[in-house]
């Protein structure tokens, strides 16, 4: 009992580092958790305010529950499925544990009983709100608020069954796939694309819902069909059932029985195959591809382009999410830019219409660009590399540059291109749109990786892999943002107070100031402090 | 070969210099072994002399060539194994022996003729095709070394080469320590092993607290003898 008290004890300070507040910083990253993790709550109970009013007033209030239900109950497999693998069968402390002495039943309780206080917490957290919200909104009795904890508890323990039961193939599935990394890239842009473009119109909806909430923006078939369709949404419309007290004494016993077989089915799983898969994934996490090449000599800036590709490509935690984002970036910015347009012309008018363009376009170019801000940090423990080298420091951050630079002039230029075929923009508009957000998505790159050079933050995870996420992106957002909105909205500004040709001229003059400031910025002292960055 | 003047480190916050005034003079078609105890200031000025780290004051030279105010031709001359064998582990072996090749603007013909000799010599073959992130610690520490060697640079700067490498790997590194000496070429090596460097340098320096303590002419046999003792003092 104390081996896994200790053991969970060692997952949690792994997770979210050594607990107490010893210092104002901690007090201060503490209180700005809870505020940011009040206003999600908020915006999750505002949220699911809307949409249960949009479907009560179509008479589905019902079907919004178990719709939701639906939504959260995939949402809990794919994260319990994704978290499982993280937790109990990749996370590199398998390695050291298996050293100690402490046996593989142990090591399972820990991390199984991490893994469930921390589905627990999220799924109160998204749950609680969401019900509270369709109470308020429809109208319940006292038997749907005494029925919460039980559906909160079947909807903790199926999903957490599930994953187990499905881990496993899941994971010799992702092994299988783990080294054809554009297969990867490939199928992840789709799904994100794809799941974007259904939120979008989500969204659209919603939007048409708030411009006159009395009327439903549910025709008489599609009514039909979610009713249909509902009935048979297994085991989800059971929650529904339960808390509006209809079928109660067949819900129950159907989801206690389907509990209890899953459960059943865990304990298989995870007594014939833990130990065994635990082993194997030790030894695969190690494993690697073969790639014949001939000694072929390149041009020295081409050999560092191909360099800093390969560490791009090759790295499942960070090209996963720059490349993807890249590649799904023009369905992100046709959709917004449809709905934030329809909106903007609604209420300003038909001048908001290129503003708007060019916010949503910066605001992605800044998400694609904010992963320039680990550049330099990205050479982990090869940075030594970067010095001993005999290539200028400007020709090796050229060539960083130049890889960002092909994939941010790519995803703008399609991007553009999408908006000028779908007829958003003219063929003129659409040149002068690439030239400024691509100017500025360079600019915007350069700062980043000045951020980079100028605060170093070499955080490593796993085998040296670099973790995507750090201050410096943070930073690198913050200011991408600030840019978007400054020249969004002067454009729509200009547009609308002045000329069409007043606001060309002024965002063209706003952006070559940004662009200078970023050049300047960049490159004062850039080889100085780059040659003054130690890192062991 | 490698000239270092009056050389002063003090890493950034620390109150005490960790390379205090050290000299040395390496010459052409030497092995030099440069001891120290744990923290005497080894690694950090073979840090400065390749570049990685930054230094307050001083001049270092290799092949003529200021690595402060003429880094790049000073760097073309050098090759450098560092003491945890980082390497590009996304990369092949022979991915990554090419980018090397090509920083240095190896010809092909040379970098076939090189690449195959040091792949028979350290046993790579096999391997030289599989992403690094697959091979042993020996194994990352061999195609380091078949890195810094590709352009068959005057000097040889290698820190702690030989942890954790079997016999047979420590003694492959060796022999090519003394082939490439006998080429005119010099090689430069920090270690703890002292039976090492007295087996196959030509002279040692020590280092106490980051100052040069004495420079020992490994050539005299009775030097050799009084390695350790001198060491100690």
């Amino acid at each position: 009992m104390h081996t896994i008290k200790t053991l969970l004890g060692l997952e949690f300070k792994s997770k979210f580092g050594s607990s107490g507040l010893k210092d104002k910083k901690a007090v201060i990253r503490l209180v700005v958790s809870l505020a940011f993790f009040a206003l999600v709550i908020y915006f999750l109970y505002a949220g699911a305010k809307l949409i249960f009013g949009m479907f009560d007033v179509a008479g589905m209030a019902r079907q919004a529950l178990t719709l939701i239900f639906t939504l959260l109950f995939i949402l809990f497999c794919v994260m319990g499925v994704s978290n499982t693998i993280k937790v109990l069968y990749y996370k590199g402390d398998n390695l050291i544990l298996m050293r100690f002495p402490v046996t593989d039943g142990e090591v399972f309780i820990s991390k199984t009983l991490f893994l469930l206080i921390s589905q627990t917490a999220i799924t109160i957290g998204s749950v609680v709100p969401m019900l509270l919200a369709y109470g308020v909104t429809v109208g319940v009795d006292s038997f749907f608020y005494a029925m919460i904890p039980a559906v909160i508890f079947f909807l903790i323990a199926i999903p957490y069954f599930i994953s187990n039961v499905l881990a496993i193939p899941f994971m010799h599935l992702t092994n299988r796939i783990r080294n054809r990394f554009g297969l990867i890239i490939a199928m992840l842009a789709v799904f994100i694309a794809g799941m974007f473009a259904c939120y979008m119109l989500i969204f659209s909806s919603i939007v048409t819902f708030l411009n006159d909430s009395s009327l439903t923006i549910f025709s008489g078939e599609v009514v039909d069909m979610i009713k249909g369709m509902t009935y048979y949404f297994i085991p989800t419309k059971y929650f529904a059932d339960l808390l509006l007290k209809q079928e109660v004494y067949f819900a129950m016993p159907a989801l206690i029985g389907l509990t209890g077989a899953l459960g059943a089915g865990t304990v298989a799983v995870i007594t014939k195959m833990y130990s065994k898969t635990l082993l194997k994934n030790v030894e695969i996490e190690g494993s690697a591809f073969k790639k014949i090449t001939v000694n072929k000599p390149r041009p020295v800036f081409v050999a560092l382009l191909k360099k800093e590709f390969i560490q791009i490509f090759r790295s499942v935690n960070y090209s996963f999410q720059y490349f993807v984002l890249a590649c799904a970036m023009p369905v992100m910015v046709y959709f917004c830019n449809d709905i934030v347009t329809a909106i903007a012309k609604q209420s300003v008018g038909e001048q908001a219409a290129m503003g708007i363009s060019i916010l949503v376009m910066l605001i992605f170019a800044t998400v694609i660009t904010s992963f320039s801000a680990t550049s330099v940090t990205r050479e982990g423990n090869n940075f030594y590399q970067t010095k001993v080298l005999p290539v200028p420091i400007r020709t090796q951050l050229l060539s960083k540059f130049v890889i960002y630079a092909i994939v941010s002039f790519s995803a703008t230029l399609i991007c553009v291109t999408a908006l000028a075929i779908a007829g958003y923009i003219s063929a003129l508009n659409a040149l002068w749109l690439f030239g400024i957000t691509e100017s500025l998505a360079l600019a915007m790159t350069l700062r980043s990786m000045k951020y980079d050079i100028k605060k170093p933050n070499f955080n490593m995870v796993g085998e040296g892999e670099l973790v995507s996420n750090n201050t410096n992106t943070g930073l690198a957002m913050g200011f991408g943002f600030l840019v978007a909105i400054v020249m969004g909205l002067t454009s729509i500004f200009a547009a609308y107070f002045l000329t069409q040709t007043y606001m060309y001229l002024i965002c063209s003059g706003l952006a070559v100031l940004i662009i200078a400031y970023c050049l300047l910025t960049f490159f004062y002292k850039v080889t100085k402090r780059y040659n003054a960055i130690v890192h062991r | 070969m490698l000239k270092i003047d009056n050389l002063y480190k003090k890493y950034l916050g620390s109150e005490r210099f960790s390379v205090e005034n050290l000299s040395l003079e390496l010459n052409k078609g030497e092995i030099f072994g440069f001891l120290g105890k744990n923290g005497a200031g080894k690694s950090t000025t073979i840090k400065c002399l390749t570049g990685i780290f930054p230094f307050n004051s001083g001049t270092i030279t290799i092949c003529g060539h200021d690595i402060s105010s003429d880094p790049i031709n000073a760097k073309l001359n050098m090759g450098y194994v560092p003491d945890d064998h980082s390497v590009y582990e996304k990369m092949t072996g022979r991915e990554y022996v090419n980018y090397i090749a090509d920083i240095y603007r190896v010809s092909k013909a040379d970098r076939d003729a090189r690449l195959n000799q040091f792949l028979d010599k350290f046993n790579l073959q096999r391997a030289v095709d599989l992403q690094i992130k697959s091979y042993s610690h020996g194994m990352k520490q061999k195609i380091c070394i078949i890195g810094a060697l590709i352009h068959n640079p005057r000097l040889w700067v290698l820190d702690e080469p030989m942890m954790g490498l079997d016999p047979q790997s420590m003694s492959e590194i060796l022999k090519k320590m003394r082939e490439h000496c006998a080429e005119g070429n010099t090689v430069f090596f920090s270690s703890h092993n002292l039976d090492l460097v007295a087996k196959i340098c030509h002279r040692a320096a020590i280092v106490s607290d980051g100052r040069l303590h004495s420079i020992i002419d490994l050539s005299v046999e009775e030097n050799q003898k009084t390695l350790e003792e001198t060491l100690w003092q």
